[in-house]
């Protein structure tokens, strides 16, 4: 009986022990431990893995956009920086907008068996070799990869982006498109793609170039840190000049065509040979204040 | 019908019976209700219309189910008789070992196949309540070719219990099938990045490794993709008779030299 009281009251002490040392440890190491606090579960067991568990579900949301084949040079990136540019070109100068499925022959895969391979005869009859994107209300199939891959990593911008652009541009839920992004942007304060994508979807899809500005704004500014990577560089660049384009283009429409000339300058600047200098000239001519 | 068509008949019965009495069926309905349920009132972005993942989900776990119990079935027909020294009686009916070696194969396909039809139905339905399309054909090529992997998968666990120990061939048959199913496709590419030693192994495994991704459809049938012609689907059916066959082929032979 005694035996058992004792293991009772060392139990209830190892438990007591336990509860004090967590309430303890968290106080008297405060700022020195790993974790963040306020991070959830999924953070704390998966840590840096998550980004990577978060692009193979985007991935996943990719290769639904092609009916489940997997497309390397084809994405829903590249759709949408094609789309961006017709979107630039319908909306901003009044045409017809819209985006038609591109034709992409994809290299045939490299094959180590020489002759005829009855094998991947039958592989190839049996696996879908065809090309297609999903299309209209069908492209609800991909949210819940992208809703998966914005969950598991809000560091993956590139998942905000997916489905803001899925959500606004193909479903026609641009307020939906917009709530994503500014969730987004609360979780990367430092990416200016979000700020660019959240603009974008305000003035080309709600028309609403008041609130759409000042995410041009800050899409330059964040643009502006000189980058040590040359890639880098030059991607926040052709950010940067399409945000120029943007504010110039909202700058035209309030008639103020000195802060259009401002913008055609930081444009050429940057680069004089590139379409959105020759986009800006354009503007101000249409506006009959070219100098 | 012939003394050896009865005899291989109630050797198949018995591995049906098998299968249910130890309610695995419950255990699987289970796992699935559990998972699924959860994915059916999912609406992404407060969206809802989405039902390819779900199709998807289910499918994989009908393809992990079926693996589970095509090679748990087939990889314990053998050895618990050997253990328990039953085989001896068995083999003294008098019953041919080929006639007991094929009975029980046919048994464990027959189990095998009655649990996959069972998901096929409940995935079937499913599909059909949610998206109002009813056993279109390529579900049902699917589900024939489903059996084509059970084929080769029940053969394959047989032939690998008389060679080694239950766990062995659990994991080697496990791994094969599922790095398969997962390289299968890509095994030709692979080689051909590969130096010599390499290269040849794996352009072994290409022309000898069971080819079970032949036998995937889940990507037609959840993508909606047109369904293939029969002529290919019987090639394949060939191909699963042919593997079986030939694992049929090396258990009996291996069957024949055992001594107990």
């Amino acid at each position: 009986m005694n035996r058992q009281r004792l293991q009772t009251w060392l139990a209830v002490s190892g438990v007591g022990l336990v509860v004090a040392l967590g309430q303890a440890i968290p106080f008297c190491l405060e700022g020195r431990l790993p974790q963040v606090p306020g991070e959830d579960v999924v953070a704390l067991v998966l840590g840096d893995a998550r980004l990577e568990i978060s692009r193979t579900l985007e991935d996943k949301a990719e290769e639904y956009f092609h009916g489940g084949v997997r497309h390397l040079n084809c994405t829903m990136e590249s759709d949408a920086d094609e789309r961006g540019h017709e979107g630039h070109d319908a909306d901003a100068h009044g045409d017809a907008e819209g985006h038609d499925d591109h034709d992409h022959h994809d290299a045939p895969a490299a094959k180590g068996v020489t002759g005829f391979d009855p094998w991947s005869w039958v592989d190839q009859h049996v696996h879908v070799q065809e090309h297609r994107h999903l299309k209209g209300d069908q492209t609800v199939e991909v949210l819940p990869w992208l809703w998966a891959a914005s969950r598991m990593s809000p560091r993956n911008t590139q998942a905000y982006e997916s489905g803001a652009y899925v959500l606004a541009y193909i479903l026609k839920k641009p307020d939906e498109g917009v709530r994503l992004l500014e969730e987004g942007v609360r979780n990367n304060p430092a990416s200016p793609e979000l700020d660019f994508s959240l603009g974008e979807v305000l003035l080309n899809k709600l028309h609403d170039a008041a609130h759409a500005e000042p995410w041009f704004v800050s899409t330059r500014a964040k643009c502006l840190p000189v980058q040590r990577d040359a890639a880098k560089a030059e991607e926040l660049m052709q950010l940067r000049l399409r945000a120029v384009f943007y504010l110039g283009y909202i700058a035209k429409q309030r008639g103020d065509a000195d802060r259009v000339r401002v913008c055609l300058e930081e444009a050429e600047s940057l680069e004089p040979q590139h379409e959105v200098v020759r986009d800006l000239r354009a503007l101000l001519e249409t506006s009959g204040t070219k100098q | 019908m012939s003394e050896r068509t009865r005899q291989t008949k109630a050797l198949a019965w018995l591995a049906v019976l098998e299968l249910y009495r130890r309610k695995d069926m419950v255990v699987v309905f289970v796992l699935s209700a559990v998972i699924l349920l959860p994915l059916a009132v999912f609406t992404p972005f407060g969206l809802a219309g989405a039902s390819r993942y779900m199709n998807e989900t289910a499918l994989l776990l009908v393809w992990l189910f079926s693996l589970v119990i095509g090679l748990g079935v087939s990889s314990r027909l053998f050895p618990p008789e050997f253990e328990s020294r039953t085989i001896y009686p068995m083999l003294a009916k008098p019953v041919a070992r080929g006639t007991l070696l094929v009975g029980k194969y046919l048994g464990a396909l027959a189990a095998s196949v009655s649990a996959l039809t069972v998901f096929y139905l409940a995935y079937g339905l499913m599909a059909g309540l949610r998206q109002g399309v009813w056993f279109p054909v390529v579900f049902l090529q699917a589900f024939v070719l489903h059996i084509g992997f059970l084929a080769v998968i029940t053969a394959l666990g047989l032939a690998g219990s008389l060679l080694l120990t239950p766990s062995a061939n659990l994991t080697m048959s496990g791994l094969s099938i599922v790095g398969m199913l997962f390289f299968g496709q890509r095994l030709p590419a692979l080689a051909a990045t590969q130096s010599l030693p390499g290269r040849t192994v794996l352009t072994l495994i290409h022309w000898l490794g069971p080819h079970v991704e032949f036998f995937d459809l889940r990507q037609r049938v959840v993508h909606e993709w047109p369904a293939i012609g029969w002529g290919v689907c019987l090639v394949v059916l060939v191909y699963a008779a042919g593997y079986a066959a030939a694992c049929l082929a090396v258990a009996v032979a291996v069957f024949r030299n055992k001594r107990f």
